[in-house]
């Protein structure tokens, strides 16, 4: 921990100030209490609680020291009261040894030595007292701001791991499907080969790369969900087709990076995986009070038989939905007449 | 020598092209047909009784595994899968080999030569029943099951299923419209069943909670379980431990 005096300006300042103050009134309760030695009293107080200050301030260390890692109180206690006799009966010498210095041929400083004795050593104990109750106040309070500061730290730690574990799932099916299909094209059209490999570098890059805090825009995803549509059409062919109707104004509309990938995956995982039929994704979106609102439906094989998915997909983009606006978005979802719809709502406003 | 028949079922092309341009080089196979699913997969194999077949596993309407579970005469299988190995490790047995994609033709072609040694050889394929028990946990849960009555293969949803039953190596699934033999073992069913839904009441039943009405006392010790369907099934110590744990009564 750092000094609290002497790493700041204004404390530093205001320290002194403090102690000019004491001293003036002692020297000033010297003069009425003990009046003969006004000289003598003025220079004393000055100098005295000078040296006193100077020893406060040095104290921060044995303090600091004590606190760190001491857990007993009594040990603590102990420490501080030895310290506190230490730095009196120092302080006492010191300035016994210098006035005389300073004042010479003073004749009757033995006897305003003598008659203030008493009350320098009540001084100096309370004088610790107080400089004990500041540094072990301020240090509190620094050990309760760096404690804030450490839990906020860590939950925006937690929360951006959590974003991107959310984010970073890309399907293995997707992946090693994808490169078998290069596999076999590199045999029969590599020409396409190559481009599948660029377009699946491409995609990979945008979903690998980004950060989870700069939203993109709508235009961008759109792009990237393109490069996954087209590799996923070179796996499945004519099983799959697509259609967009994006209202002009939503491209430039900020919202989280890879947001619709996951909904996109989840139309395939259940539509053309499951089916023998052509499937047809259809991406609407519009701006709708503050709101654009995306809408992807697909067709899907609704037989009770059909295998069902555990959710992890659609529950993943509400949980980052909810990281990234809190309760200002939402995501519902239906299912009739073998028409699979999820309807995505994102602020409009977000730049 | 008689070449050996072989069939792919795969549902995308160009992880068909690959098989079929790999195969083109080897004499001894020939590929009499090519399946884009695994009911078409299915009959197919039935008509043409091939001697190998390169068997994907993620397929629409039915998968590899299901496949397998209700093939009546089985071929050679090499399975080909992008990401099941898991799933697939029970089944290796069963099936020739296992081969991940994308694969190198070298690692093909050892998995080929290992199907035909096989099936010049003669050896049988080893009942499922005792390997299909052997599905590890991480498999995906049961939510369906395949069976076949004559030659028409049916799904049963598992929310259809009401009670299964023990019958010798089989079991018969007794479900809303009706039931249906599978050979399958109780001990699959007891682990793979959703355990919230159903409860093993006796060595030869589990049941479907919701479908119980009531239980009553029977000879002395013990109980049976009355279905709301009016059938009644006999609960044994154990299972009326069982019950009493599911319904905390």
């Amino acid at each position: 921990m750092k000094h609290p005096v002497l790493e700041n300006r204004v404390r530093f300042v205001v320290w002194w100030l403090v102690w000019l103050f004491v001293a003036l009134g002692q020297a000033l309760l010297f003069y009425f209490a003990y009046g003969t030695f006004l000289n003598i009293s003025i220079v004393d107080s000055l100098l005295s609680l000078l040296i006193y200050s100077g020893i406060a301030l040095s104290l921060w260390y044995p303090f600091n020291f004590f606190n760190t890692g001491q857990t007993k109180y009594l040990t603590i206690l102990m420490n501080l009261v030895l310290t506190g006799a230490i730095s009196i009966a120092s302080w006492i010498m010191i300035t016994r040894f210098i006035i005389p210095l300073i004042l010479p041929g003073q004749q009757n400083f033995d006897e305003y030595w003598t008659a203030t004795f008493p009350y320098r050593i009540g001084t100096g104990v309370f004088i610790y007292g107080l400089i004990i109750l500041t540094y072990y106040l301020f240090m509190s309070l620094t050990n309760l701001s760096e404690k804030k500061s450490r839990e906020a730290k860590l939950e925006s730690l937690v929360k951006e791991t959590e974003l991107k574990m959310l984010r970073s799932q890309i399907n293995p099916h997707f992946l090693f499907n994808s490169l078998n299909s290069v596999s076999s094209l590199t045999i029969t059209d590599p020409d396409k080969a190559r481009d599948m490999v660029i377009k699946l570098s491409e995609f990979m890059r945008y979903a690998l790369s980004k950060k989870d805090e700069q939203p993109v825009t709508l235009r961008s995803e759109l792009e990237n969900l393109r490069l996954y549509l087209d590799i996923e059409k070179v796996r499945f062919g004519d099983r799959l087709s697509t259609e967009e109707k994006i209202e002009e104004k939503c491209f430039d509309v900020k919202m989280p990076v890879m947001m619709l990938q996951p909904l996109y995956e989840n139309a395939i995982k259940h539509g053309v995986y499951e089916s023998t039929e052509i499937v047809r994704i259809i991406t609407s979106v519009k701006l709708i009070d503050g709101y654009m609102e995306i809408i992807i439906s697909n067709n899907y094989d609704p037989a009770p038989e059909a295998r069902k998915g555990t959710g992890t997909g659609l529950k993943n983009v509400v949980r980052r939905l909810e990281l990234f606006y809190g309760n200002k978005s939402y995501m519902k979802t239906s299912g009739e007449n073998g028409i699979f719809t999820v309807s995505l709502y994102i602020p409009a406003d977000c730049k | 020598m008689a070449k050996i028949r072989t069939i792919i079922v795969e549902d995308e092309a160009p992880a068909r092209d690959i098989i079929r341009h790999y195969l083109k080089e080897l004499e001894d196979i020939e590929v009499v047909a090519e399946c884009a699913d695994g009911f078409s997969g299915l009959k197919t194999i039935s008509a043409l009784k091939p001697d190998l077949v390169f068997l994907d596993i993620q397929m629409p309407r039915l998968t590899g595994v299901e496949m397998l579970e209700v093939m009546t005469e089985k071929p050679a299988i090499i399975f080909t899968t992008a990401f099941d190995q898991f799933a697939l490790k029970a089944f290796e047995l069963n099936a020739v080999d296992y081969i991940l994609k994308p694969f190198p033709k070298r690692r093909f072609i050892e998995a080929v030569n290992k199907a035909v040694e096989k099936i010049r050889s003669g050896t049988e394929n080893k009942e499922p029943a005792e390997l299909l028990a052997k599905k590890p946990e991480s498999a995906a849960p049961v939510n369906r099951i395949v069976v076949r009555k004559g030659s028409a293969i049916n799904l049963i949803p598992v929310e259809q299923v009401k009670y299964v039953e023990a019958q010798d190596d089989y079991v018969m699934i007794h479900h809303s419209s009706g039931k249906a033999l599978k050979q399958q073992t109780m001990k699959f069913y007891e682990e793979n069943l959703p355990s919230k839904d159903f409860v093993r009441i006796h060595r030869s039943f589990i049941v479907r909670v919701q479908e119980i009405n009531r239980i009553e006392p029977y000879e002395k010790d013990n109980h049976v379980a009355v279905l709301k369907s009016g059938e009644k099934l006999p609960v044994s110590r154990a299972g009326y431990k069982h019950l009493k744990e599911e319904l905390s009564f």
